[in-house]
C-alpha cells in the first residue's frame, strides 16, 4: 500500500513539471526510471525489512514546501574554527562558494550535468528499485555538488562542506552530492549541517563517493542538529582495486529522526574500508544506521565499529549487513556494535547481519547493550570521584574508541567537545 | 595435488547414502489425498475426536487458509501442493497395541533396523520410547513404570480421550492455531504425537523418547506434541526422525509446545535425520516445524538441543518465552547442511520476566553447496528487570560452494539488560589441520577431530544415548569434507 500524504502528491505535481522541461536525454531518462522505483512503493512502510523499526510516515505528514526560503545565514552549533579547511556552502541545497583548491575541482552539479564524467556516475551504483528514498532524490534532486579529486593529487587540507538550512516554513530538500576520487588521490571530506529557523525540515540526500584504484577517501558526517531537523540520508560508495575508505559518523542529540544509510561496493580486489560510528542519542530520537558491506572481490578487508549512548526515551536501530559474495575468498570482514542504555525508556534494536557464500574468510560480528558497568563505578566513587563525573568519564571512555579513530585533530576535539557538552545537558534533565 | 585429494574426499562424502533410505512393505489404510473440511471431519472422526477439538481443528484450517505464504525466510520457498499431500497414514492392522507381540513383525523390524528395538528396550538403558509411524503412534514402552510414579507418557489422542481436562487446557496455548501458515496446517490436520504431563514435585525416572518415521509415499506427517511440566518436576525428552528415499519431496510440519510451571525444568532433545534428498537435491523432508515452550512459574526452565543432519529444507525456530522471573532458557543447536540442502534455523528468547536469562550456542557447519541460516530474536520487554543473554552462534565452511548467514534480531527495551552477541565464520584452519597431520593422524580423522571439538559445547548437553547417536551422525556427515 502506498501511503499517500500531501508530500507525495506534490512531489507527482514536481516531476510531471519537470517532465516537460528539457533535459540531457540521458538524464531524463535516469530521472524517468527513478521516480518509476519511487512510485512503485512509495515511501517504505514498517512493513518492509529494511524499515522495520523506523516508522517514517509520520515525519512525512507536515506540510512541507519543495520551494526553501530566503537563504538561511546562522551560526553553526558545530565548531570547527580550528580546522584549516577548504570551504563549500550549501545553501538550501544549493551550492553558493566553491573554494578553488590544486587538484580539486568543484561545481554545483546542476551546472555540470552535461560532463562526460556526471553521465557516467550518477545514479549509476545505486539499486534504485530497493531505496526509496534514493530514488526519489535521483528523480528530483535539482542541485548539489560535484567534487572531483584529479589523478595523483594529495589535497593538502581537508574539505568543509556545510549543509546550511534555513527552515522559515516547513521545506523538504533533496540534496545530491557526487564525489570522484581518481587514481592515487587523496582527500579527506568533511560534511556537517547548520539549520535556521524552527519549522520542520526534511532532508533526503544521497552521497555517491568512487573511490578509484589506490586512492583514498575519508569522509566525515557529523550530525549535530536542533530536533525540528529530519534526515534520511543514503550514501554508496564504489571502491576499486587497492583503494581505502574510511568512513566516521557521528549522531549527536538533536535531531529527531536520522536514518544513515551507508552502503560499500567492494567492486575490486585489495581494498581497506573502515566504518566507525557513534551515536548518541537523547530526548525521543530516533537514530537509525544502515550500514552494508558488498565484498564481492577477493582480499578485501572491512572493519565496522558503531556504537551508541542512548538517554531519555531515545531509541536506535543498528543494522549491518555484511555480504561476502562466492568469489570473495581471502575476505576479512569485522564487525560490532555496542550500545549503552542510560535510561529505562530507551530502546535498542541491533541486528549485525552476515551472508556468507566463499569459505576461506574471516568474518565475526559481535554486538552488545547494557548499561553501566557497576564496578566501574564503585572504583570510581570510591576515589572520591562524584557520580556524575563518573558516569561522563565512563561514556567518555566508551565513546573513546570510536573517536580516537579520527586522524584530523580539530575534528576530533570539535566532536569531543561536542560529546561532551551534550552528556552534560542530558544528565541534568535525568 | 592435496587439493585433487581432497576434492576425491569430498565427492565421496556428498555420494554418501542415505542409510535409513529402505521403505518397509507394510499394508496401510490412507486416507485420500487433498486438504478439505472433510479431510478433518475424516482425521477427527478416525480418532473419535470430542467436538470441541473438532471445533478448534475446523478454526485453524479456515486461519490456515487465510495466511499467505511467508516471504521473509533466506531460500526460495519450493511451491508445496497442499492438495498432493494425503494427511493420515495408518498400518492397517489395528491402531494401538497392548503388548509389543501384537505389533507386526514387519513393524517392529523396521524400528529394529533404524536402532530403535522396541522389544530389547528394557534390557537396555531404561528409555521410554513412543514410535510414531506416519500418522499415529505404534508403540509406547514403559508405561506401567511411568505410571507409578505418576507420569503420563502417552500419545496425543489417547490422552485427548483419558485427560481431555489437561489437553483442552493447554492445547494451543503455546502456538495458537493461528501462529503461522504450518502450525495452522498442523492445528487442522494433526495426527498423532506424543503427549507427556509430569505431576507436581516428580522427577522423570528415565528418558523419555520419540521415534518419527514417514514411510508412506505422497504422506505428510502432521504430529503434535505437547509436554506439561508441572512445579517442582524435571523432565528430559528425546526425539528422532527418518523416513525413506523417494524422489519426490515430503512435508513435516509438526508442532511442539512446552509448559513450563514454577521450579519446573524441561530438557527437549532432537536428533533430527530426515532423509535430506540426493546430491542433486531432489527429493528429500521439507522440515518446517514449530516448537516453542513457555516458563509460565518463576525458575522455571526450558533447555532446547538438537542436532540436525537432515532434511532437504530444515525451517524452525524452537523458541522460549521466559514469562516467570527467575526463569531461563537454552538453546543449543548443531545444524549440519551438504549437498544442496538448507537449514534456516535458530532461536527466538522472549525475556517478559524478572532476571530472566537465556543463552545460545548455535553451531553450524556447511559442506558442498549447503545453505546454513542462523536466524535469532532476543526480546526484552520493559518490565524484564536483570535479563540476561548470551548468544554465539559460529558458522564452519567446508568447500568454496557452502554459505553460511546468521541474522540476528536484538531488541531491548531495558536498560538493565544484558545482551551480548558474538559470531565468527571461518573454514577449518589449516595450521589445525597441519598440526595434526604432523602427528600423524590423516587429514578425514583430523577434520572429523576438528568439527566434533567445535560442536562439543552442544553435544555435551546431549542425554548420553544420543550424544553417542549424534556423534556418529556428525562423523558420518564430516567424513571426507577436507576444506
Amino acid at each position: 500500500m502506498i501511503i499517500t500524504t500531501t508530500l507525495y502528491d506534490q512531489l507527482s505535481a514536481q516531476y510531471a513539471e519537470r517532465e516537460t522541461a528539457t533535459a540531457e536525454p540521458w538524464l531524463s531518462r535516469l530521472r524517468a526510471n527513478a521516480f518509476a522505483s519511487f512510485t512503485a512503493n512509495g515511501f517504505p512502510t514498517t512493513k518492509n525489512e529494511e524499515w522495520r523499526f523506523t516508522n517514517v510516515t509520520p515525519y512525512l505528514k507536515e506540510a512541507y514546501q519543495l520551494q526553501p526560503a530566503a537563504p538561511a545565514n546562522g551560526g553553526s552549533a558545530i565548531d570547527l574554527s580550528a580546522l584549516d579547511a577548504y570551504e563549500v556552502v550549501i545553501n538550501n541545497g544549493i551550492p553558493v562558494e566553491l573554494p578553488v583548491a590544486k587538484g580539486l575541482s568543484i561545481h554545483s552539479l546542476k551546472e555540470a550535468a552535461n560532463s562526460p564524467i556526471v553521465q557516467q556516475y550518477l545514479g549509476q551504483s545505486i539499486n534504485l528499485s530497493q531505496q526509496g528514498f534514493a530514488a526519489l532524490n535521483t528523480a528530483l534532486f535539482t542541485d548539489g555538488l560535484l567534487i572531483e579529486v584529479d589523478k595523483n593529487a594529495s589535497i593538502d587540507k581537508p574539505l568543509l562542506i556545510t549543509h546550511h538550512y534555513n527552515a522559515a516554513w516547513p521545506f523538504f530538500a533533496q540534496p545530491r552530492l557526487l564525489l570522484i576520487a581518481q587514481r592515487s588521490s587523496k582527500l579527506s571530506v568533511i560534511e556537517r549541517y547548520v539549520v535556521d529557523g524552527q519549522a520542520a525540515l526534511f532532508v533526503n540526500g544521497v552521497t555517491e563517493c568512487v573511490v578509484a584504484e589506490n586512492a583514498q577517501l575519508d569522509h566525515y558526517h557529523i550530525q549535530a542538529t536542533p530536533t525540528n531537523f529530519h534526515l534520511v540520508n543514503f550514501t554508496q560508495v564504489s571502491q576499486k582495486a587497492d583503494s581505502l575508505y574510511n568512513n566516521h559518523t557521528y549522531t549527536l542529540p538533536g535531531a529527531s529522526l536520522v536514518r544513515n544509510n551507508l552502503h560499500l561496493d567492494l567492486q575490486a580486489s585489495n581494498t581497506e574500508s573502515h566504518l566507525f560510528g557513534l551515536y548518541l542519542a537523547g530526548g525521543s530520537q530516533l537514530v537509525d544506521n544502515h550500514t552494508l558491506v558488498n565484498h564481492a572481490n577477493p582480499h578485501c578487508y572491512s572493519n565496522e565499529l558503531y556504537k551508541g549512548v542512548l538517554a531519555d526515551s531515545a531509541r536506535a536501530v543498528f543494522n549491518g549487513k555484511i555480504m561476502v559474495q562466492l568469489d570473495a575468498q581471502k575476505t576479512n570482514a569485522f564487525q560490532q556494535n555496542n550500545n549503552m542504555l542510560l535510561s529505562d525508556k530507551a530502546v535498542v534494536d541491533s541486528k549485525p547481519q552476515l551472508e556468507i557464500f566463499a569459505d576461506d574468510v574471516k568474518c565475526s560480528h559481535g554486538s552488545t547493550l547494557g548499561s553501566f558497568d557497576e564496578n566501574a563505578l564503585f572504583y570510581l566513587k570510591a576515589r572520591g570521584i562524584g557520580e556524575d563525573s563518573a558516569r561522563n568519564m565512563l561514556v567518555k571512555a566508551f565513546a573513546f574508541d570510536v573517536t580516537q579513530q579520527m586522524p584530523i585533530a580539530a575534528v576530533r576535539d570539535c566532536v569531543e567537545a561536542l560529546i561532551t557538552q551534550k552528556m552534560e545537558s542530558l544528565y541534568d534533565r535525568v | 595435488m592435496e587439493n585433487n585429494k581432497s576434492n576425491d574426499i569430498l565427492d565421496d562424502y556428498i555420494d554418501k547414502e542415505y542409510e535409513f533410505g529402505f521403505v518397509t512393505d507394510i499394508e496401510m489404510e490412507v486416507a485420500p489425498k487433498g486438504l478439505n473440511e472433510d479431510t478433518i471431519h475424516f482425521i477427527s472422526a478416525k480418532k473419535e475426536e470430542p467436538q470441541w477439538l473438532r471445533d478448534w481443528r475446523m478454526k485453524a484450517y479456515h486461519s490456515f487458509l487465510k495466511q499467505p505464504e511467508p516471504t521473509w525466510q533466506n531460500f526460495e520457498l519450493p511451491k508445496v501442493d497442499f492438495q498432493a499431500i494425503s494427511y493420515y497414514a495408518a498400518p492397517k492392522s489395528g491402531a494401538k497395541y497392548k503388548s509389543l507381540d501384537e505389533v507386526d513383525p514387519a513393524l517392529l523390524e523396521t524400528f529394529e533396523k533404524l536402532g530403535i528395538p522396541l522389544s530389547e528396550q528394557k534390557l537396555l538403558s531404561g528409555v521410554a520410547v513412543d514410535a510414531v509411524f506416519d500418522s499415529v503412534s505404534v508403540a509406547t514402552t514403559f508405561k506401567e513404570t511411568l505410571k507409578e510414579h505418576g507420569v503420563i507418557f502417552c500419545s496425543i489422542s489417547e490422552a485427548v480421550k483419558e485427560h481431555p481436562e489437561l489437553v483442552q487446557k493447554y492445547l494451543g496455548s503455546v502456538v495458537p492455531y493461528s501462529d503461522n501458515l504450518y502450525a495452522a496446517l498442523n492445528a487442522a490436520a494433526f495426527s498423532d504425537g506424543s503427549f507427556v504431563y509430569i505431576p507436581k514435585g516428580v522427577r522423570c525416572p528415565m528418558e523419555l523418547s520419540t521415534y518419527f518415521r514417514i514411510n508412506t509415499q505422497n504422506t505428510g506427517q502432521f504430529e503434535r506434541t505437547l509436554i506439561i511440566a508441572d512445579e517442582g518436576s524435571y523432565v528430559s525428552y528425546l526425539e528422532g526422525c527418518t523416513a525413506p528415499k523417494r524422489d519426490e519431496n515430503q512435508l513435516h510440519a509438526a508442532v511442539v509446545e512446552l509448559i513450563a510451571l514454577d521450579h519446573a525444568e524441561i530438557k527437549y532433545s532432537t536428533v533430527q535425520n530426515w532423509y535430506p534428498g540426493d546430491k542433486d537435491g531432489k527429493g528429500g523432508i521439507y522440515n518446517f516445524v514449530t516448537k516453542r515452550g513457555v516458563c509460565k512459574g518463576a525458575h522455571a526452565k526450558i533447555s532446547w538441543t538438537q542436532v540436525e543432519t537432515g532434511s532437504a529444507i530444515t525451517w524452525k525456530y524452537p523458541s522460549v518465552i521466559l514469562q516467570g522471573d527467575h526463569s531461563s532458557g537454552e538453546f543449543y543447536s548443531v545444524a549440519v547442511t551438504r549437498n544442496k540442502q538448507v537449514a534456516d534455523t535458530g532461536t527466538k528468547m522472549f525475556h517478559i520476566g524478572k532476571n530472566t536469562r537465556s543463552r545460545i550456542i548455535s553451531k553450524g557447519i556447511s559442506a558442498g553447496e549447503g545453505q546454513n541460516t542462523y536466524r535469532g530474536l532476543v526480546q526484552v520487554g520493559s518490565k524484564a528487570e536483570n535479563a540476561r543473554n548470551f548468544t554465539q552462534c559460529d558458522s564452519l565452511l567446508i568447500g568454496d560452494r557452502c554459505g553460511a548467514h546468521t541474522f540476528p534480531y536484538i531488541e531491548s527495551k531495558n536498560n538493565t539488560a544484558m545482551i551480548e552477541h558474538e559470531a565468527t565464520t571461518s573454514k577449518i584452519g589449516e595450521d589445525q589441520l597441519f598440526y595434526l597431520n604432523q602427528r600423524g593422524i590423516e587429514t578425514e580423522k583430523a577434520v572429523a577431530l576438528i568439527v566434533n571439538g567445535y560442536a562439543r559445547e552442544v553435544l555435551n548437553q546431549l542425554p548420553m544415548e544420543f550424544a553417542v547417536e549424534a556423534q556418529k551422525l556428525l562423523s558420518i556427515s564430516l567424513e571426507g569434507s577436507v576444506g
